[in-house]
């Protein structure tokens, strides 16, 4: 844990970080861009999520929805892991002990499985259910938990604020 | 009775001395405005993408954006019944707040354009490529409903 702190510490120092923290438009803008971010992945991976339910889209084909929508939710992931990073470096001593901030970083490592074990496990089978609008239960289960945590992530990501 | 009275008499009502007192009602309040943001901003990107011809190419843009709009009309309810209530909480404050009216005058454009001359390019086109009228109408509704989410946060620096 002291290692970890003495990193956050070195990474708070960074002349990058300084300048950010330092700014006043630098913070605001980057945090700016981190928060609309959230429509291109959040947003559209709702939109996926609802149609694994089968609640949107329901004439489409899942492989359609889950195949055209992902490039654009991971542009959206790639301008949120940016400036989420920035953001962090700028107040990396303050975040470490931050715990709306580490819970947010727990969420985000669920995130990232719950799509990983989705795409191995029961989308390999998704010519079996491509045109249904009833999704097996594991997708469906996969589309709550999705929900579940990016709404949780938003929550604890405008908690940081609260107590720092 | 002018806006201004209005929202003095919005600062007497109990709703108003409520929020007001609380400290966590606002927070909660406030989480659903952004959860709401989450799903309009991506129901919203994902039809004008698609005018764009990125995203949800292989389907008619008009079936789109017919399917996603129950989402987009339901996040957009999110949005102005959490937006209103925040507001209550400190009326005065927002109605002398510059960005606020900003992002109330592009709210009230974005959504006038959107039902209206939008809503017309979308429904008719039923192909799979869009015209190039449709995509002017796509980037105006994406700086429109930008300038509402930037004037948006823009009231909390003020």
């Amino acid at each position: 844990m002291n290692f970890i702190l003495h990193f956050c510490q070195w990474l708070n120092d960074l002349a990058i970080s300084t300048a950010i923290r330092e700014s006043p438009v630098l913070f605001p803008v980057i945090e700016t861009i981190h928060v609309i971010a959230i429509t291109l992945l959040v947003g559209t991976a709702a939109i996926v999520d609802l149609r694994l339910l089968g609640l949107v889209l329901k004439k489409e084909k899942v492989t359609d929805v889950v195949g055209q929508i992902e490039p654009l939710a991971w542009w959206g992931f790639g301008v949120l892991f940016i400036s989420g990073t920035l953001l962090f470096l700028s107040e990396a001593e303050k975040s470490f002990s931050n715990p709306a901030f580490r819970f947010k970083l727990f969420l985000l490592c669920l995130a990232g499985l719950n799509p990983l074990i989705f795409h191995l496990t029961v989308y390999r089978r998704v010519n079996d259910w491509d045109t249904a609008s009833k999704a097996p239960w594991q997708a469906r289960a996969t589309a709550i938990a999705s929900l579940t945590l990016w709404a949780a992530i938003i929550v604890s990501g405008r908690a940081i604020a609260y107590f720092n | 009775m002018s806006s201004l009275h209005f929202f003095q008499w919005l600062t007497h009502t109990p709703f108003s001395v409520y929020i007001r007192h609380s400290t966590w009602d606002f927070a909660v309040i406030e989480m659903f405005h952004l959860l709401g943001l989450a799903v309009l901003g991506g129901t919203i990107l994902l039809i004008d993408l698609r005018l764009l011809g990125v995203g949800l190419r292989r389907q008619p843009v008009s079936r789109v954006a017919s399917e996603l709009l129950p989402v987009l009309l339901v996040s957009l309810a999110v949005m102005v019944i959490s937006g209103a209530l925040m507001v209550t909480a400190a009326p005065l404050k927002y109605y002398f707040n510059e960005w606020f009216r900003l992002k109330m005058i592009c709210l009230a454009i974005a959504v006038a354009f959107y039902f209206t001359l939008h809503l017309k390019v979308v429904r008719s086109n039923e192909g799979l490529s869009a015209s190039l009228l449709s995509k002017v109408a796509a980037v105006i509704s994406l700086i429109l409903w930008l300038g509402v989410g930037l004037a948006g946060r823009a009231i909390g620096f003020l």
